[in-house]
């Protein structure tokens, strides 16, 4: 074998660019990876894994139409145990690993408020499910809202019981975590503003097992009409029926939960004759109608918000990264932040400056078990 | 006069819940001198049977029943034999960590099995309950207060009247004088889990309708049970029984007049008081005694 001083370079070259080189062609075949905190444990497992098949339905999608920048999409998933410190140990470990592009956080607000700060530090964008209107307001640029927030449910809720039902003299029952109390003072503000008054503002801990004292309060302060904020499916339902049990059939409004279908299964006929504001409602679209095709051929249980966000999170996130042309934190930010008439499940994306994608709610009847959408109500303001 | 009856049943009701899985916990510190923090998971492993045998396949209720009992009963022969016998010459803080370490097994299997949907439970009875005068009578209360009365009459007949009700409680006094006097000690302490795991498993069947089934819902009320066992005064069974029907009434009253959100805190309120002012709880001698 001859050695030229021409191959002797040449060798040399390819041997100090090999390293590299496959260092690029691992890094562009390697799968491109979405941390995603959901509860697998704890009193919302079940939502748990609602979302997961939502957002692998997102996936299969991305997948199949090429992956994001020629790579394959995955998602890293870790438990939140439906605790606050079980969500920051969780975001925690999905930190931790470099190679996470992005993340998808909790539906649960006050989850969302627990990883706030390790958010901040880590500085990639997280996609949330969470409807306290504060969350995107905590100065955090990199929380991005997949669902509609309470300063919106609370208005809907409001003008369809005061001017379609007709009904002024408010119960109002809630949650006493950030999700309650925040959908609670905004649907206090919505009812002020419409003439409404409020009867009985009543709070309730979660995992209650007895409701009877609030139902008898209600019934005691005279309200016509109950709008609420429950967070978990079994709290609703047990109030529900007692509710019916102790003769209240007073009109009943709600946010979102009191369509999912956790809650209609649980609760039965308690439910039947109650509406609710709904994020995701099967015939509001043809995007929500496809959704719930794909999601009914992977699962025996209806489609609801809980994987309607992650599908469209996973979606708008895809489509920003690709927008982005890179990985780079602030370039995926400022794509998700200019993301503008993207159809997904839950209605059309238009991020405004604070990180919230979603300006309007839909309308929903629970007729005998059966959630039939009854209108769309979309805010410019 | 009808909201505070409306109160009272209802908080009977919870508190005859709290009293049914205190008893179990009660009947363990007896006769092993540890807390068995299983317990209220016990709970949850029955309704889920009660599940299995009553909704997914069909069966008859009452052999539903009696199948989830028997599931019950041995079930808590295999934690007698794989959580206690192992560590039973050991202190009792291993023990006690062992029964931590069950009761996560325990829900984790239940998940990893049937997954994490809570599961809908029918009542005993067609008719969800009664109006009587100005009071709602819940049919499952109704029951469950019922079948509380029903079992502290049997376990009162059962240990007083029975030699092997006195076998195991002289079990439960001193395990060595009982052991020199020819009682099988061992035996003993079997059958008081299989029975503690059947209160348990009765517990949870019972509160299923009203609060669903879910893999939580056996700490839930495990907690409200173990206060209950608390100011009743560990290792009495009269005082379990009094313990959780006042604390299903405090709570109940007091979220009704003072404070829906702080429902919880007055349970644990009275329980605080309980263990600075009182620690042995209300019936507590018993156990001063043996000590």
């Amino acid at each position: 074998m001859n050695f030229t001083r021409r191959s002797v370079t040449a060798g040399l070259s390819m041997g100090l660019a090999m390293p590299a080189l496959l260092r690029h062609a691992r890094g562009q075949s390697a799968p491109m990876k979405i941390g995603m905190v959901l509860p697998v444990t704890g009193p919302a497992a079940d939502s748990g894994k609602y979302a997961l098949t939502g957002a692998k339905l997102a996936l299969d999608r991305v997948n199949k139409g090429g992956g994001v920048l020629s790579r394959q999409a995955e998602l890293v998933t870790e438990d939140d145990q439906t605790t606050n410190p079980g969500a920051v140990l969780a975001f925690s470990k999905l930190a931790a690993q470099s190679d996470i592009v992005a993340f998808l956080g909790s539906i649960r607000s006050t989850q969302n408020h627990a990883m706030a700060p390790d958010i901040v530090k880590t500085a990639k964008p997280v996609c949330f499910g969470g409807t306290d209107p504060a969350l995107t307001k905590l100065g955090n640029p990199w929380l991005f809202r997949f669902r509609p927030n309470d300063t919106y449910s609370g208005r809907v809720i409001a003008s369809y019981g005061v001017e379609t039902l007709g009904k002024k003299n408010w119960a109002i029952i809630h949650s006493t975590d950030a999700f309650g109390t925040g959908g609670a003072k905004a649907l206090t503000e919505s009812l002020g503003k419409a003439g409404a008054t409020i009867a009985l503002d009543q709070g309730y801990p979660n995992q209650s097992q007895d409701f009877t004292p609030v139902v008898l309060a209600i019934k005691s302060s005279g309200a016509d009409v109950i709008g609420s904020y429950f967070t978990f499916d079994n709290d609703l339902a047990i109030f529900a029926r007692q509710l019916r049990q102790l003769g209240v059939t007073t009109p009943w409004v709600g946010s979102p939960s009191i369509a999912v279908s956790g809650a209609v299964k649980l609760a039965g006929p308690a439910l039947f004759g109650t509406y609710g504001v709904a994020d995701f409602a099967e015939d509001a679209s043809a995007e929500s109608k496809e959704f719930a095709k794909l999601y009914r051929a992977v699962s025996s249980v209806p489609p609801d918000n809980y994987s309607s966000w992650t599908y469209d999170a996973i979606g708008v996130l895809c489509a920003a990264i690709a927008k982005a042309g890179e990985t780079d934190p602030d370039k995926i930010r400022s794509a998700i932040l200019a993301t503008r008439g993207y159809k997904g499940a839950e209605g059309e994306y238009n991020f405004d400056q604070f990180g919230d994608g979603l300006h309007g709610y839909n309308i929903v009847r629970n007729e005998k078990g059966a959630i039939v959408f009854d209108k769309h109500i979309e805010f410019t303001d | 006069m009808d909201l505070v009856l409306q109160l009272l049943f209802t908080g009977l009701g919870i508190g005859a819940i709290y009293a049914l899985v205190a008893l179990g916990f009660v009947l363990i510190f007896r006769a092993t001198n540890v807390v068995n923090f299983a317990q209220g998971e016990f709970s949850m492993v029955a309704a889920y049977l009660m599940v299995v045998f009553a909704v997914d396949l069909g069966w008859p209720y009452w052999l539903s029943f009696l199948l989830a009992i028997g599931g019950m009963a041995l079930l808590g022969a295999i934690f007698n034999l794989g959580v206690y016998y192992p560590l039973r010459n050991r202190t009792f803080l291993p023990v006690i960590i062992s029964t931590i370490g069950a009761s996560i097994f325990l829900a984790n299997t239940v998940l990893a099995l049937y997954g994490p949907q809570p599961q809908v439970l029918p009542g005993w009875f067609d008719t969800p309950g009664v109006q009587f005068g100005p009071v709602y009578l819940d049919s499952q209360y109704l029951l469950i207060i019922a079948v509380t009365i029903a079992l502290v009459a049997f376990q009162y007949w059962f240990f007083e009247h029975t030699l092997l009700g006195k076998k195991l409680q002289a079990t439960s006094q001193d395990k060595e004088m009982a052991a020199l006097l020819g009682i099988p000690v061992a035996r003993m302490i079997m059958i008081t889990f299989v029975y503690s795991a059947v209160l348990g498993g009765i517990a949870g069947i019972l509160v299923a309708p009203i609060l669903f089934v879910s893999i939580q819902m056996g700490s839930t009320i495990a907690l409200k049970a173990f206060a209950a066992t608390i100011i009743g005064g560990f290792g009495d069974v009269a005082g379990a029984i009094i313990g959780g029907l006042a604390l299903g009434v405090i709570e109940t009253f007091g979220a009704a007049y003072i404070s829906v959100p702080y429902k919880d805190a007055f349970a644990f309120l009275v329980l605080i008081l309980f263990l600075a002012f009182r620690p042995r709880g209300l019936f507590g001698e018993r156990v001063a005694e043996k000590a």
